[in-house]
């Protein structure tokens, strides 16, 4: 059984050999040059990819078959891809000899014909480097094809494997032209200026790092209105006639801002999946940042809500409101107003706060700066990472300084007046003398 | 020692309110003389106020007060500062819990009640504060709907029109939509009599309204509450240091010392004859 069952195997893996031997063989003739391989060298700044509109080196390589000769190989790449003003190197290799060839390269578009002194003897491996040679600057995968000629005809050449290639976009092309410059190259030499502000590194850091940054955004725009809620929820048990109520509330809010936000993160990020709550990383990390940030705003809230004048209850409740219309239509409208300031100042700090998510694995700006520098070496990524922040953090500072002036302002009794300035204090006074003339 | 002392406010025993009935007509006779105002004998005092105490810790602030006021009557309350006169008034509304006393509304007693019921009563006991006390945040016409709107729950067209009413007869229709910082401080004064004249209140109550103006503000504020007062018919408390507008508009006045009513009468009476040495002496020392 065994024995019959094993011969039969073989019979059908030799079946199927042959089968796919004859579909892969039968169309093509007996090939008298065989590609053997074709790459390129990386052309990337501090990577190991090959760029296209740049310029790198094709290596191709392919073995003459025994009892031929070639004379001619032409090297065709996709369209878009240029050997202007490359130069060729024409090795051969037979056994452990090595041996020089001459020739002639004749560039032609996308192709290349490398016509040979000598015809390359059977046996031998020929070896095509094409320097200064450029793929398509949309990149992609480029396969290499073309055609030999042997013994007066012309045959096709054996599809090389695709070489990947990486697109040439405006911003590599920044890069491209930063490495030309010399000034870059001054800069770069100083260790420190090439060690945090290498501008080529500067410029690709950007676009690395924007996921990151968006994230971050993200997290904390998603996590905001939820720890504004929270928030003021809080603040508002904590001003609550209720005993157990503002107990309940200062127990929230004094032990989140009494510890760190970072062994915060570490216990969600921790402890809950040790309970079997599973919560998809960047939703947990909103959640962090939302119950975090509640505990400053309930703080916030509860000092603005107190500190709108006695007056405002007195004269709500003189009008017959309730507790809840005088809150929601007389205090809380100012008190918007007057933690705005504050609010954006918290708002800053958690965007900023969201790098410690960084620490569990949360791909925000911190990781993707983290992880380029780790690549490159160099400290770069971390600064563009600090422009990505303060591209958020300036404006919002300045929004903060403006509210809080206008807020000055309008306390000092000077607020803005109405535009025809004039004109109110023109009929003011008119209508005094009436008042007046009248009595 | 324990840590902690509480004060503990002196118990104060006062009567019972007195029936409705046996209360009116006690004060229709011990109010002869007292007001310029026409009340009849079957006529019900609209504020009733019995054996009123108020302590703030353990002082004394209020001490048995008592006073009547008739529908549409004018009652101007002088007196120095630290007098009580507005704690008393601040009583009337509740911003303010009497520690003992009665204080009847159209005979019905506030004290004692549910927060629902306070509410409800401030309704139609309307306050205009010595520090206006508008609602910075809306615009005058808004200041004087919001009343109407949330706690009236008139809608909102026929709550404009009130406010626009409300605000063109205090001289102010063409400041409608300026917010309260775009105004002075004798038109806040006169938007905050707009607010609480447009709940229509069945008292209206007046915490030293002119106080916080500049002398030359006064007189604006002034003439709207003259307005009122003679046209509205409005039952009208008003604690002032004006003491021209008392002369003219009051129909009785009461001067208060130490928590105590010293003296009450018509304002002529009061002001040119007092009866008690500290009238004369505080009249003395302000005119």
């Amino acid at each position: 059984m065994q024995h019959r069952r094993g011969a039969l195997l073989v019979a059908l893996a030799l079946a199927l050999t042959g089968v796919f031997a004859t579909t892969l063989a039968a169309p093509r003739p007996a090939q008298a040059l065989t590609t053997e391989k074709a790459t390129a060298r990386p052309n990337e700044d501090g990577g190991d990819g090959v760029i296209g509109g740049m310029d790198t080196r094709l290596t191709w390589e392919g073995t003459v078959e025994p009892g031929e000769e070639v004379t001619s190989v032409t090297l065709t790449l996709p369209e878009g891809s240029t050997f202007d003003g490359s130069t060729t190197r024409i090795t051969a290799l037979e056994g452990l000899k090595r041996m020089d060839v001459t020739g002639e390269a004749v560039p032609a578009g996308s192709s290349i014909t490398v016509n040979f002194d000598q015809a390359i003897p059977e046996g031998s491996l020929l070896r095509l480097e094409i320097t200064n040679m450029q793929f398509p600057s949309e990149g992609g995968e480029c396969v290499v094809s073309g055609s030999y000629v042997s013994a007066g005809a012309e045959h096709e050449l054996a599809d090389s494997k695709p070489i990947e290639t990486i697109a040439n976009t405006p911003l590599q092309s920044i890069v491209n032209w930063l490495d030309d410059q010399p000034w870059v190259e001054a800069w770069n030499s100083n260790q420190f200026l090439g060690m945090f502000l290498k501008p080529q590194l500067l410029v690709t850091s950007f676009s690395s790092l924007a996921p990151g940054w968006i994230l971050c955004l993200g997290i904390v725009v998603a996590a905001y209105p939820f720890a504004i809620a929270l928030g003021l929820l809080f603040a508002m048990l904590k001003i609550s006639k209720w005993r157990i109520l503002r107990a309940i509330a200062v127990v929230y809010i004094n032990v989140l801002r009494g510890t760190p936000l970072f062994l915060q993160i570490y216990i969600m990020f921790f402890g809950l999946p040790m309970l079997n709550i599973n919560i998809d990383n960047n939703l947990l990390g909103i959640i962090v940042m939302a119950i975090n940030s509640s505990a400053y705003l309930a703080e916030i809230f509860r000092a603005g809500i107190q500190s709108i004048p006695q007056g405002q209850y007195e004269a709500a409740s003189s009008l017959g409101m309730n507790y809840v219309q005088t809150m929601f239509t007389i205090i809380l409208p100012q008190t918007v107003r007057r933690v705005i300031p504050t609010v954006t100042s918290d708002f800053i700090t958690a965007f900023k706060d969201t790098s410690l998510l960084s620490s569990v694995g949360v791909m925000e700006l911190m990781m993707f700066s983290k992880n380029l520098t780790t690549v490159t070496g160099n400290i770069t990524p971390y600064v563009a990472a600090g422009i990505f922040y303060l591209i958020v953090t300036l404006p919002l500072i300045k929004v903060v300084g403006i509210v809080e002036e206008n807020i000055a302002r309008s306390e000092r009794g000077s607020g803005p007046r109405p535009k025809r300035r004039a004109d109110v204090a023109d009929s003011a006074a008119a209508q005094m003398k009436e008042a007046t003339d009248a009595c | 020692m324990p840590a902690k002392l509480r004060h503990r406010a002196p118990v104060i025993e006062v009567p019972p309110a007195l029936p409705a009935d046996e209360a009116a007509s006690i004060a229709y006779e011990a109010d002869q003389g007292l007001t310029s105002h026409h009340f009849t004998p079957g006529e019900h005092p609209i504020v009733r106020i019995e054996h009123l105490n108020k302590s703030f810790d353990d002082t004394l602030v209020l001490k048995d007060v008592n006073l009547n006021v008739w529908p549409g009557e004018v009652v101007v309350v002088l007196g120095p500062s630290g007098s009580g006169k507005s704690t008393m008034l601040r009583c009337i509304n509740l911003l303010e819990t009497p520690s003992a006393g009665h204080i009847l509304i159209e005979d019905d007693e506030i004290t004692n009640k549910s927060a629902a019921e306070v509410n409800k009563l401030r309704r139609d006991v309307g306050m205009v504060f010595q520090q206006f006390n508008l609602f910075p945040h809306l615009t005058a016409k808004e200041n004087v709907m919001i009343g109407q709107t949330k706690v009236l729950k008139k809608d909102k067209a026929e709550a404009e029109a009130e406010a626009l009413k409300q605000l063109a007869a205090v001289g102010l229709a063409d400041r409608a939509d300026f917010k309260p910082a775009q105004l002075s401080g004798g038109q806040q004064q006169r938007v905050a009599i707009a607010r609480a004249v447009a709940m229509h209140p069945n008292v209206l109550l007046f915490d030293e309204p002119t106080s916080a103006l500049d002398p030359e503000l006064v007189r604006g504020v002034l003439d709207v509450m003259r307005d009122l007062a003679e046209n509205s018919g409005m039952t009208m408390i008003v604690v002032t240091h004006e003491m021209g507008f008392a002369r003219d508009v009051a129909d009785r006045v009461v001067f208060m010392e130490d928590g105590v009513v010293v003296e009450q009468g018509l304002p002529e009476k009061v002001f040119d004859h007092p009866e008690n040495p500290r009238t004369a002496e505080f009249l003395g020392s302000i005119n």
